[in-house]
């Protein structure tokens, strides 16, 4: 009886790592996604400022603000996409520090199940014995 | 194999599931259909650029255009396009310029260049994925199939030879099928294979240089077996070339001791490697370079002493190396007689087969010339120890003409023409 409630025990125990894996998981995919979306804007930002260094001095920049074309100076519009690259340059390395986080999490989260499989195996093998 | 405890015998399917394999091969295809859809999107994205850039060239031709403007959802009216020359480009980021038609258009150029490079990068990757996929296919019909991986330890038979290969080859050598699928530890593989095939290609060399010795000598060589077991022993820290230069040394030194042990090595190596048959020229070749480079190495003075002997050696060593060998010898202008040398050997080369088929038949010629070799001090010490073998040999072996025949075309068998070449 003891064992069969030990067993239930680390049964239990092994649904909540395995929720907290799936929970990882899901981080981490979410984390992909939001990496894959600021790659994107970095790149797109970069191409911005590429065209920006290739216009010349009196052209007229606008900026979309909602339904509005406002119109920016080119020093003004240059100096926001470098900002906004920056911005997103330190964006994506968070982002690589928090994933590589997470991925540990997930390691280690997954040697726990491998551990609690393996017991709940040797509970039920004394229990078949007994 | 097994059987004889050299090696090991595992199904490929124990190592590979097959169903995993296949799945593998599932997932690789899967995202190469992604790539090729983001491929698709690319190429739309291009040919849409490209009608653009039409379009903006072909507007300011006009003052205007009368065109149908979109009004909401639905429906269009009548307009007239004016300012053609106009545009209010999105340059991405909720930026916006006003551009010229020209300069609309290299901004769209700019822009399809991007894509471009984007579209190589994508197919690139999908190369990539195709080369695992297929890999992965490959290995789940193979494991299906039945196939099975052959472990074995590479042991040498020759107990010196494996003191000389033992660094490198104690790692394991694999079976082909290993290495295959071995990708892991390839390199290290691939290295030791690398050296055992440069030690055992030297060794063929000599043997293919004495193969036909072997018969005649045998009941010689058995006297001088241990010695000629111990000697490579000594050498086996140096390498290949090292050796071979020691023995060069060494019979400048002491010729008349010396040689015939070296002889006798060097037979065994034969009766070893005779049976290995592969000659690679291009692993010939690169010895061959491998070897000027040492004689490079060596001090000029040195070198003025040894050469003739290290060439000796060499040229026994390497007969199909040679052209490298000649090629990076005129280099080296200090050495009037390696130059000479050289250029005879030239000569000496087309000699060989002539003077191979002498000397099946005249014996005593041959033993003549040698005798009366110019006075060059370390010929002569070489030729000597040559009639010192030849003196040697008699005495165990029962065929007299066969074996000093042998003896004296046997050692040196090229360089004995190189000289006579010279002498002329």
């Amino acid at each position: 009886m003891a064992s069969s409630a030990a067993l239930r025990e680390a049964q239990r125990e092994l649904e909540n790592k395995a929720n907290d894996l799936s929970k990882l998981q899901k981080d981490i995919a979410k984390n992909h996604q939001v990496r894959k979306k600021y790659t994107i804007q970095l790149g797109e930002n970069e191409l911005v400022l590429k065209e920006l260094d290739l216009l010349r001095e009196g052209a007229n920049i606008y900026k979309l603000i909602g339904p509005v074309l406002v119109k920016q100076d080119l020093a003004e519009a240059n100096a926001n996409v470098r900002k906004r690259i920056e911005y997103i340059s330190a964006e994506l390395k968070r982002l690589d520090a928090t994933l590589q986080d997470l991925e540990e999490k997930q390691n280690s989260k997954k040697e726990a199940i491998l551990k609690s499989q393996q017991k709940i195996q040797s509970l039920q093998a004394g229990k078949g014995k007994a | 194999m097994d059987g004889m405890g050299k090696g090991t015998v595992t199904p490929l399917a124990s190592l590979f599931p097959v169903e995993e394999s296949q799945k593998a091969a599932k997932r690789v295809q899967d995202t190469i259909a992604e790539k090729e859809k983001e491929l698709d999107h690319l190429r739309v994205f291009i040919a849409d650029n490209n009608n653009l850039i039409n379009l903006v060239q072909k507007l300011p031709e006009e003052l205007h255009h009368d065109i149908m403007v979109p009004f909401g959802k639905a429906a269009f009216f009548p307009g007239r396009l004016i300012h053609t020359n106009e545009f209010l480009v999105l340059l991405g980021e909720g930026y916006y310029a006003d551009r010229t038609s020209k300069q609309t258009i290299e901004v769209l150029r700019r822009r399809g260049k991007s894509l471009e490079s984007q579209v190589n990068s994508l197919e690139a990757i999908i190369k990539d994925h195709k080369a695992e996929a297929s890999f992965f296919i490959a290995t789940a019909s193979e494991a299906a199939g039945g196939l099975v991986e052959i472990r074995e330890d590479y042991v040498e038979e020759n107990p010196s030879k494996q003191d000389l290969k033992s660094g490198p080859l104690k790692q394991d050598v694999s079976g082909l099928a290993g290495a295959e699928r071995e990708t892991t530890s390839v390199d290290d593989k691939e290295f030791a294979r690398m050296m055992a095939r440069l030690d055992e290609l030297e060794e063929e060399e000599r043997a293919a240089e004495r193969g036909n010795l072997d018969d005649e000598n045998e009941g010689a060589i058995s006297d001088f077996d241990e010695i000629s077991y111990q000697r490579p022993s000594d050498n086996n820290l140096q390498n290949s070339e090292d050796i071979q230069r020691r023995m060069a040394l060494k019979q400048t030194n002491d010729i008349a001791t010396k040689f015939p042990k070296e002889h006798k090595y060097q037979d065994d190596m034969a009766d070893h490697f005779g049976s290995l048959a592969l000659q690679s020229q291009v692993r010939e070749l690169s010895e061959g370079k491998t070897m000027a480079k040492n004689l490079k190495n060596s001090d000029a003075s040195e070198m003025s002493t040894i050469y003739p002997e290290e060439k000796i050696v060499h040229a026994t060593n390497t007969s199909k190396a040679e052209v490298q060998y000649q090629a990076s010898r005129p280099s080296d202008d200090s050495q009037k007689c390696y130059q000479q040398a050289s250029t005879s050997s030239t000569v000496g080369h087309a000699d060989h087969t002539q003077r191979n088929s002498r000397k099946e038949d005249s014996t005593s010629s041959q033993v003549g010339c040698q005798t009366s070799e110019p006075s060059f001090d370390s010929r002569r010490a070489f030729t000597g120890s040559i009639i010192e073998h030849a003196e040697n040999l008699p005495k165990t072996s029962g065929e007299q003409n066969s074996s000093s025949s042998l003896v004296s075309g046997s050692q040196p068998s090229k360089p004995v023409s190189r000289f006579k070449m010279q002498r002329r």
